[in-house]
């Protein structure tokens, strides 16, 4: 599983990439978050995929005009600053962050989609984005 | 049963159980437990006290310092400590640290509240002062560095703590706002809410039988007292504070942070635990409530209204703010507290520890708290001042069909720069700026409809001016059309008839 955002160019906003990709290659593409207009569009999303596939896919948005960058890290949290406070919790879009049977927090890195809401959120500057 | 109030055991009897190594203590979650399974009959014979524990962002919160005599020696009337403000009202080297005084270099991300947890563990703190100079005091500058060890005395001051409970809130409205309640999202996207509800000290013993003046008290990882009532203190609506006093000096950056809210302030999450002695069977009852028994609003930020006055928009438990979502009818909303839960946990945890090893004794209050207290909201001299005051009624639109040239013409004609978009009926469909006819001109666009801002900020008349120009500058317009709930433009209020009326020297109140 990795994590990608790809950026479209106005040239290519309107083409049905990946859509193509998925019929091509027949692995899922999860969309996470799309951001798209006229001009350009920017989507995140989790592709189910390893090794020589994933580079193969890769690739392929390339070939196409698509602008490609892998997400290695998503959120850093800094343990010993987090005050399990739960501030994070509800603006978090994906769910991936929540309380764990003894209230401290738990981290879901692969429903993170790098939003930095919870950057923002977090009084004691517990969460970083490298 | 008897009378609820009779006497089961005394303070007095409860210290000698301590001393002698066979008291019986219980968090406030195992007492709820026990009393579940075995009853509130025998829970309140076998045990002794119960500890409670909360850790929440206490803005009322600042310690007292001070520095000792530099030679030559200095009155200083202005003072800092790494930037952040001390208030010096005080005699020469003693200040106050308000945890919510912002850094002058760093503003939001550096505060009062970061200075005391950087005290508390340890670091040094560059300190700066300035005076006039005196015969006494001829110093007029120092800057130095200080650890919490170098100075004198650094006793923490927290006019108001512990809050009983708290409103819940979330947000209407469809931008993002940044609170002292966190992040709320647009359209009841989430709801945020603080205390430790079933730990929290002050649910515990709501009729105030064992808290007092004098009450010894768990302080920020140390020993503390409470002091009296705290600020606001309203404890006929459930609404109780407590004002409480500790030695700095012993205290555990663990359980004293900084803390920022984005857009908001800096504060101090501060942890208290108290001790509720079992003396009769209402406060053995009292200190078994759950959270499923302890009831908060859930207030809508969205409205910029004094906090009681925000639209509650539904009442709800702790237990059900806990579960992580409420229904607001049948949405189903994502909530969190901005409370640790676990360290309140942690806390009520230590504080048995330490009455069990006998390092802690129970105090016997020397005066209750008030059991009555009003809370009034600030007496304002004059009038606010409405948008209706001020704004323009005789307001010129247009239509979307219209031709741009025209409407250039009459923006001229008129010498104004906003000019609503209106449908037969009157209501606002759009506004055209100055700015919008630039944009006709270089794209070559003849219709209004064309170059039409279509989503409009606006503003009721019985608004006050004071929002509405807030609301200006958060979308950076100039003006706004006054919209009656209908959406009929019935005035436009703009930064030029706000300015004029601050030039005339009428401020935004009319005094």
């Amino acid at each position: 599983m990795a994590k990608v955002k790809l950026i479209y160019s106005h040239r290519v906003v309107d083409k049905p990439i990946l859509a193509n990709v998925v019929l091509r290659t027949g692995v899922l593409i999860n969309i996470l978050e799309a951001k798209v207009n006229a001009q350009k569009g920017e989507l995140i999303v989790s592709i189910s995929a390893e090794g020589e596939k994933l580079k193969e896919i890769l690739n392929l948005f390339r070939e196409e005009g698509v602008e490609v960058q892998e997400l290695a890290e998503t959120l850093r949290i800094d343990w010993e600053r987090c005050i399990a406070c739960g501030a994070c919790i509800s603006p978090c879009p994906t769910g991936a962050l929540k309380f764990k049977e003894d209230w401290s927090l738990e981290f879901e890195e692969d429903k993170c989609i790098g939003c930095r809401i919870c950057v923002t959120t977090c009084p004691v500057k517990a969460i970083n984005i490298p | 049963m008897g009378d609820e109030g009779e006497r089961l055991r005394t303070i007095n009897e409860i210290n000698e159980k301590i001393k002698r190594g066979d008291v019986v203590v219980l968090t406030a979650e195992e007492m709820i437990k026990l009393v579940e399974s075995s009853g509130l009959e025998v829970a309140a014979k076998e045990v002794d006290v119960v500890t409670t524990g909360t850790f929440g962002a206490m803005c009322s919160s600042g310690v007292f310092l001070n520095f000792g005599h530099s030679d030559p020696p200095i009155r200083m009337t202005k003072c800092w400590l790494n930037d952040v403000p001390v208030y010096k009202g005080l005699a020469a080297v003693d200040g106050y640290l308000g945890a919510t005084a912002m850094s002058e270099t760093r503003g939001f991300d550096y505060g009062g509240g970061h200075v005391i947890e950087d005290l508390v563990s340890g670091k040094e703190v560059v300190l700066r002062a300035e005076s006039y100079g005196t015969d006494c005091y001829p110093r007029k500058y120092i800057e130095t560095t200080i650890t919490l060890e170098d100075i004198n005395q650094a006793i923490l001051v927290n006019p108001r703590n512990c809050y009983q409970r708290y409103d819940a809130a979330t947000n209407s409205s469809d931008r993002v706002l940044y609170t002292y309640m966190g992040t709320l999202l647009p359209n009841y996207g989430n709801i945020t809410f603080s205390g430790a509800g079933q730990l929290n000290p002050l649910c515990k013993d709501p009729n105030y039988e064992t808290i007092g003046i004098g009450t010894r008290i768990f302080l920020g990882g140390g020993i503390g007292y409470i002091i009296g009532e705290g600020t606001q203190h309203s404890p006929g609506a459930g609404y109780g504070t407590l004002m409480v006093k500790g030695d700095l000096k012993q205290m555990n950056s663990r359980y004293l942070r900084g803390a920022s809210f984005h857009r908001y302030g800096t504060t101090l999450y501060v942890g208290v635990g108290l001790p509720i002695p079992i003396i009769n069977m209402r406060v053995a009852r009292t200190v078994a409530l759950r959270d499923d028994e302890i009831f908060v609003n859930i207030r809508d930020y969205a409205v910029p209204s004094r906090p009681d006055l925000r639209p509650v928009v539904k009442r709800v438990s702790y237990a059900e703010l806990r579960s992580g979502k409420v229904y607001l009818g049948d949405k189903s909303v994502p909530s969190s507290s901005l409370s640790s839960y676990k360290i309140a946990r942690e806390i009520a945890e230590t504080l048995k520890k330490w009455i069990q090893e006998g390092i802690f004794l129970l105090t016997e209050p020397l005066e209750p708290l008030p059991r009555e207290r009003e809370f009034k909201p600030l007496k304002v001299k004059g009038r606010e001042l409405y948008v209706k005051d001020i704004m323009k009624r005789d307001v010129v639109t247009a239509r979307p069909g219209e031709d741009v040239k025209e409407i250039a013409a009459r923006l001229v004609e008129k010498g104004i720069d906003h000019l609503p978009i209106v449908d037969e009926e009157g209501k606002l469909i759009g506004i055209v700026t100055s700015w919008d006819l630039a944009k006709a001109v270089a794209y070559d666009k003849r219709r209004v409809e064309e170059i039409m801002t279509r989503k409009v900020i606006t503003a009721f008349e019985n608004e006050p001016v004071d929002v509405v120009v807030r609301r200006m500058s958060q979308y950076n317009i100039s003006g706004v059309p006054v919209v009656d709930r209908m959406n009929r433009v019935i005035g436009i209020l703009t930064t030029d008839d706000i300015s004029r009326r601050v030039v005339e020297g009428g401020g935004v109140w009319q005094r």
